[in-house]
């Protein structure tokens, strides 16, 4: 499903991602661990296709194709989805309404017609319920003076609306309180099936005791210097790093 | 309520206006090829209404008297598409407690030139609510003037420009002449196609103005890399007791915005689009009206 060989990537005149490989099957949950800095969300960045990440050499498929030749946008309609460690505000415009746009610029790429505004409302109440989110958020301008908890959701959200193959989640479950994180893990656990692969950053085991991987990658330096099991997660939180 | 069937006057060949009240007196004269209206408004249980209707056949000048007697209520709205030369020239007063509402979203076509000059005086308790918007042609230009007279006036007004290869100057000057004098003014633009927009925005608040709220905020958005938006803030008080907020940006688009629309899998253009919808919709709240609201939302989907 994704393959990424000899990655190499400068952001800044700064090279992050250091002859970086990784394997994803289909179907298959991975877990990046790594002390801060690392380059964890530097790689999702690169891979969502981030203005000024310099890809330097090396190689990214996606289902066959070459990722990194695709424009952002292509990737997404493609199945890539990113959920941001720090999600953007976009004041001016609601939540409802970014929601149908991009349900809508998915359907278009499709060739479906736009959503029904009634089917949408109907999708998003459902949605939204199981992640416990308030329909009264969505009237309010995107992330917009949302908590951070909030943020993390609508980010979840929205992977759940646009149906992709891969997910790529960075940091997720930082921000979100312990129900909270139940609440979205059970979600995202909904969302798991054979053929949808995830990448899972996060620096904590409680997440990963919710969402079972089946691989786990220790991150350090730009690339991958360990892989296991869940019980190097284990390890990890109670060893740490050094 | 009563309801009122909108009756058309046909002024000139290529002027008409529309109004749904018989609480209106309207006189025109036409003196070398200038259309002059004379335009009083007295109190009504339906707030009266006027719609300017152009043919478009011809370049025309208008120039207008408009009274509104104590506790008038007049919209004025004019949502033409221009492909013809236009100048305005109107001059209110307005009674105590009277309310003046005008409206206008206007298209000009590109190769012509468009003004529009206002001089409103107002006077105790009288509320006049100011709303443009334009998409600029060879130029345009938009200037009005505001006298808040006595105490209590209030002036609200927004100016959107959303401009594409062209040319559009805004000046707006707000005299605060009497005590506990309330004007509250935005303006935005946004420019593609190498155009230039400026708008320069002067508050003045007299000695003897105290309890004075002014707040003005202007704000641009550049497109493209040849255009210019040019925001020119100017401050004039003269008295301690004022309340007031002014600021002025311009800018790029926000690249990290951009980039988290496209990683939700929004084009370029799209998501240029849904930035600019989001930028100019902090305007639209303002206008209270949903009638009106809905046309000025409107404008801007149409035009961005
Ligand atoms: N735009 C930038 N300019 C300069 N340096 C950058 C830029 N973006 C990232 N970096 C640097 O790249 C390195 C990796 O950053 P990255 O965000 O990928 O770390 P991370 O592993 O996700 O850390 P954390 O766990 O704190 O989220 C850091 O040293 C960071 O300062
Ligand atoms: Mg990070």
């Amino acid at each position: 499903m994704l393959e990424i060989k000899n990655l190499n990537v400068t952001v800044e005149e700064k090279q992050i991602l250091k002859n970086l490989n990784l394997n994803i099957g289909k179907g298959e949950v991975h877990a990046i661990m790594g002390p801060n800095g690392s380059g964890k969300s530097t790689i999702a960045h690169t891979l969502a296709g981030k203005p000024n990440y310099n890809v330097d050499s090396g190689e990214v498929n996606l289902n066959g194709e070459d990722l990194l030749s695709k424009d952002p946008y292509e990737r997404s309609l493609n199945g890539l989805f990113l959920a941001f460690q720090y999600p953007i505000e976009l004041p001016g415009v609601t939540n409802a309404s970014y929601l149908k746009q991009i349900v809508n610029a998915h359907r278009k790429s499709r060739k479906e017609t736009p959503i029904d505004a009634g089917e949408f409302l109907k999708i998003l109440k459902e949605k939204s319920k199981l992640l416990d989110i308030p329909m009264d958020m969505h009237s309010r301008f995107v992330n917009a003076g949302f908590s951070g908890g909030e943020k993390k959701k609508n980010e979840v959200l929205q992977m759940d609306l646009l149906n992709p193959s891969l997910i790529i989640m960075d940091e997720t479950d930082s921000g979100l309180d312990v129900d909270a994180l139940k609440t979205t893990a059970d979600a995202i656990n909904k969302l798991r099936n054979d053929e949808r692969s995830f990448i899972i950053i996060t620096h904590y085991l409680r997440l990963l005791e919710y969402i079972e991987p089946d691989y786990v990658h220790v991150f350090q330096n730009g690339s991958v210097i360990e892989t296991g099991d869940k019980t190097l997660a284990s390890r990890i939180d109670q060893e740490g790093y050094s | 309520m009563k309801t009122l069937t909108p009756s058309i006057m046909e002024l000139t060949d290529n002027f008409s206006i529309e109004t749904n009240s018989m609480d209106l007196s309207i006189s025109h004269e036409i003196i070398n090829d200038e259309l002059k209206l004379k335009i009083t408004a007295n109190y009504s249980q339906i707030p009266s209404r006027i719609k300017l209707i152009s043919s478009n056949r011809s370049n025309f000048k208008i120039i207008a008297d408009i009274y509104l007697n104590e506790n008038a209520t007049l919209e004025i709205i004019d949502e033409n598409d221009y492909i013809i030369d236009t100048s305005f020239i109107f001059k209110s007063f307005l009674a105590s407690r009277s309310v003046l509402e005008l409206y206008r979203f206007n298209k000009f076509q590109s190769d012509t030139n468009n003004s529009f000059v206002h001089t409103c005086n107002m006077s105790n308790g009288s509320i006049f609510k100011d709303f443009n918007f334009t998409n600029g042609s060879d130029f345009t230009n938009n200037e009005t003037k505001i006298n808040l007279n006595e105490e209590n006036a209030k002036y609200v007004g927004s100016g959107v420009v959303m401009s594409n290869s062209s040319k559009c100057e805004n000046n707006l000057e707000i005299r605060h002449l009497s005590k506990s004098a309330v004007s509250d003014c935005s303006f935005k633009a946004v420019t593609r196609g190498s155009s230039n927009v400026s708008f320069k925005g002067k508050v003045f608040v007299d000695e003897n103005c105290s309890n004075t709220q002014s707040n003005q905020i202007s704000k641009g958005l550049l497109i493209d890399e040849e255009s210019k938006i040019n925001l020119t803030p100017i401050l004039e008080i003269n008295n301690d007791d004022v309340v007031c907020s002014h600021g002025a940006a311009s800018g790029k688009a926000d690249e990290e915005v951009l980039f988290y629309l496209a990683s939700r899998g929004i084009s370029k253009s799209e998501a240029e689009r849904i930035y600019i919808q989001g930028f100019l919709s902090e305007f639209i709240e303002k206008i209270e009206d949903a009638e009106m609201q809905a046309k000025g939302q409107n404008f801007i989907n149409e035009n961005c």
